[in-house]
């Protein structure tokens, strides 16, 4: 990055991102109102349609008891994994080409995290009874049942969206005292408020640095656990495809890929319409689609063991199962799956290929309908094929179910777009800290060098 | 009140100079404020330790502890017998105990940062908005004039670009 970044000096990044916040033109109140409209036409009228009519006007049924609802619940989740985990893992390793672009990942995190437990409130049908997942003394003198892995979630969801915010958020604190240096009005005051009277004292610093890393430390193994507890709510049954111990660690491998796809779609945008520039660069597209190539060879490998171990298992409903996602009514969402997660990112080989910034946006979108095509699979063709065939039968989601899934992705997009308008989407100090300090002589380093 | 006399300087180094020698002039520990964490601030100001980790590893264990009880207590007021198992069944208690270990001490970390940070800040301190920026500034208090200029003398030698008194209510 740093080669990119050599002309800048230390004013430019503040007047970059200060300016970035502060300058609002027609094309962000238009992309606003767009995405607020599909949320509210989409997202929140069916919803409402649905609580008035009941769960009936889903079209989940017996055997399909679960639908795009837990698909879009579990692909959010899935992409909530990669921005607070990747930029905990290489803040550890103390990874220089993370500096640019964490903190919108982070926002990345966040957001999905919010979408995920809404679609949750979605798919149970009456959400005004969501409190009752909560343990708290009641009159009822019932408490949850925490042998249940939906508890695992409540409690996994819960932690990890209060580590994520609370993360994104104290690294953000030297930076909203940079802004609020340079507002006025009711913005100086909001960004007095969060930053809390930072000064970038030697102190500060020294505290921010060990309580950052400990943050860190405890988020790592938190991110793993969440989605290992995701994908035990369906191993813990004993639906066939579903009963798999290879499951934690092929949803963790899944929630990592799609997150990854999902920074980089993230980065083509505010590169592009954020004029990010000199901020994100090819180093950042070139490492991502390194990472990618990894992730979608353990992906691959993950699947090859789960279609292994059906087949090992010499049972009947083991091998229909199988038979079925392969050839059966859902089979061309898997081989669709199959070239958009395993074939596709095979082009990451090629370094041109990565440090294209469109045909790498293309791979990330086609990825990330892989992963929910993924998600869709696991949830509808294990229920469709269960052990009796006369309880065999097909989930085709309805209307309404499809608005809320192309919702979820509105909403998720307005969420980000007030966001870039609050929080400095580039990490100043950790920009300025790749640069080369005033009063020093350049260090001449090619290009990628600093990642 | 008391009187600080604020360095600003356009190098990291001038100011940690300055720092030393305020020091070694047998001013009260000089505090700096720079863009970005600096390097070297403890060998010259002394070692920096944080009640930090404290907070962390007692969070953890409070946590840890909370999960458990939470999820055993929980189990005995409810008593919901399931195919002749314990009622108080340690693998899945186990999963609560490790989400909430791992939630109080993401919690008392912060609380941790907050008090060892003196944020938030309830007072107006010694700010210089330029720090935020792409200067480094060094502060130290001053008893009396003869005392500033004492301070100004030294961070004038060590290459400050201008010296202010600044006021800060007690």
């Amino acid at each position: 990055m740093r080669a990119e970044t050599n002309d800048l000096r230390y004013a430019d990044v503040n007047e970059d991102i200060v300016k970035s916040i502060l300058e609002t033109g027609p094309k962000y109140y238009v992309t606003l109102a767009i995405a607020g409209g599909i949320t509210l036409l989409c997202f929140f009228f069916p919803w409402f349609y649905q609580l008035y009519f009941g769960i009936g006007a889903a079209g989940m049924n017996h055997p399909g008891v679960w639908g795009t609802y837990l698909a879009s619940f579990i692909f959010w989740i899935g992409l909530s994994h990669s921005g607070t985990l990747l930029s905990c893992v290489l803040h550890l390793t103390n990874s220089s080409w993370r500096k640019a672009m964490y903190r919108s990942a982070e926002a990345m995190t966040l957001f999905s995290l919010m979408v995920a437990a809404t679609m949750v409130m979605v798919h149970v049908g009456r959400p005004w009874f969501i409190h009752w997942a909560l343990p708290y003394p009641n009159q009822m003198e019932m408490w949850p049942n925490f042998r249940s892995p939906l508890l695992f979630d409540v409690m996994a969801i819960t932690t990890y969206l209060t580590g994520s915010s609370i993360f994104i958020y104290m690294g953000s604190i030297p930076d909203f005292a940079a802004v609020r240096d340079r507002t006025t009005g009711w913005r100086n005051h909001m960004y007095s408020l969060l930053s809390l009277g930072w000064r970038g004292t030697d102190m500060e610093w020294h505290r921010l640095h060990w309580a950052y890393t400990f943050l860190a430390v405890l988020i790592i193994p938190l991110a793993v656990s969440v989605h290992s507890i995701v994908s035990w709510d369906f191993a813990m049954s004993i639906v066939p495809a579903l009963h798999q111990t290879i499951f934690a660690p092929y949803f963790v491998v899944g929630a990592i890929y799609s997150g990854t796809a999902g920074i980089v779609t993230v980065m083509f945008v505010l590169r592009k319409y954020m004029n990010f520039e000199q901020y994100i660069t090819k180093v950042h597209f070139d490492n991502l689609g390194k990472l990618l190539l990894v992730l979608s060879l353990i992906w691959t490998y993950i699947n090859a063991i789960e279609l292994f171990t059906g087949w090992y298992s010499g049972t009947s409903t083991e091998h229909e199962a199988l038979n079925y996602k392969l050839f059966g009514y859902y089979a061309l969402l898997y081989w669709e799956m199959i070239l958009f997660c395993a074939v596709a990112p095979l082009l990451c080989i090629s370094s041109r290929f990565r440090t294209s910034f469109v045909p790498m946006l293309i791979l990330s979108i086609a990825i990330n309908i892989g992963m929910y095509t993924e998600r869709f699979l696991i949830v509808g063709t294990s229920l469709s094929r269960q052990y009796l065939p006369d309880a065999w039968g097909l989930y085709v989601p309805s209307l309404v179910e499809i608005s809320i899934m192309v919702g979820s992705l509105a909403l998720f997009v307005t969420l980000f777009l007030v966001f870039v308008k609050i929080f400095p989407s580039v990490s100043m100090y950790e920009v300025k800290e790749t640069m080369d300090v005033p009063g020093t002589k350049p260090t001449a380093q090619p290009e990628g060098s600093s990642a | 009140m008391t009187n600080f006399a604020v360095g600003l300087f356009h190098e990291p180094q001038s100011a940690l100079a300055a720092a030393g020698s305020l020091k070694s002039a047998g001013f009260a520990t000089p505090e700096l404020m720079s863009p970005i964490p600096l390097e070297g601030v403890e060998e010259v100001l002394g070692e920096k330790k944080s009640v930090i980790k404290r907070f962390t590893f007692f969070g953890a264990v409070i946590g840890g502890l909370s999960g458990f009880l939470l999820a055993a207590g929980t189990a005995v007021l409810y008593l919901h017998p399931t195919g002749g198992r314990p009622i108080i069944t340690i693998p899945p208690y186990l999963i609560i105990t490790y989400e909430l270990t791992i939630l109080f001490g993401i919690v008392f970390t912060v609380l941790g940062f907050f008090i060892s940070a003196r944020l938030p800040a309830f007072r107006d301190r010694v700010y210089v908005p330029e720090t935020a920026v792409d200067k480094f500034a060094v502060s130290v208090g001053c008893d009396n004039e003869e005392h500033f200029k004492r301070a100004e003398t030294i961070l004038n030698e060590a290459g400050a670009e201008q010296v202010r008194e600044v006021a800060e209510e007690d």
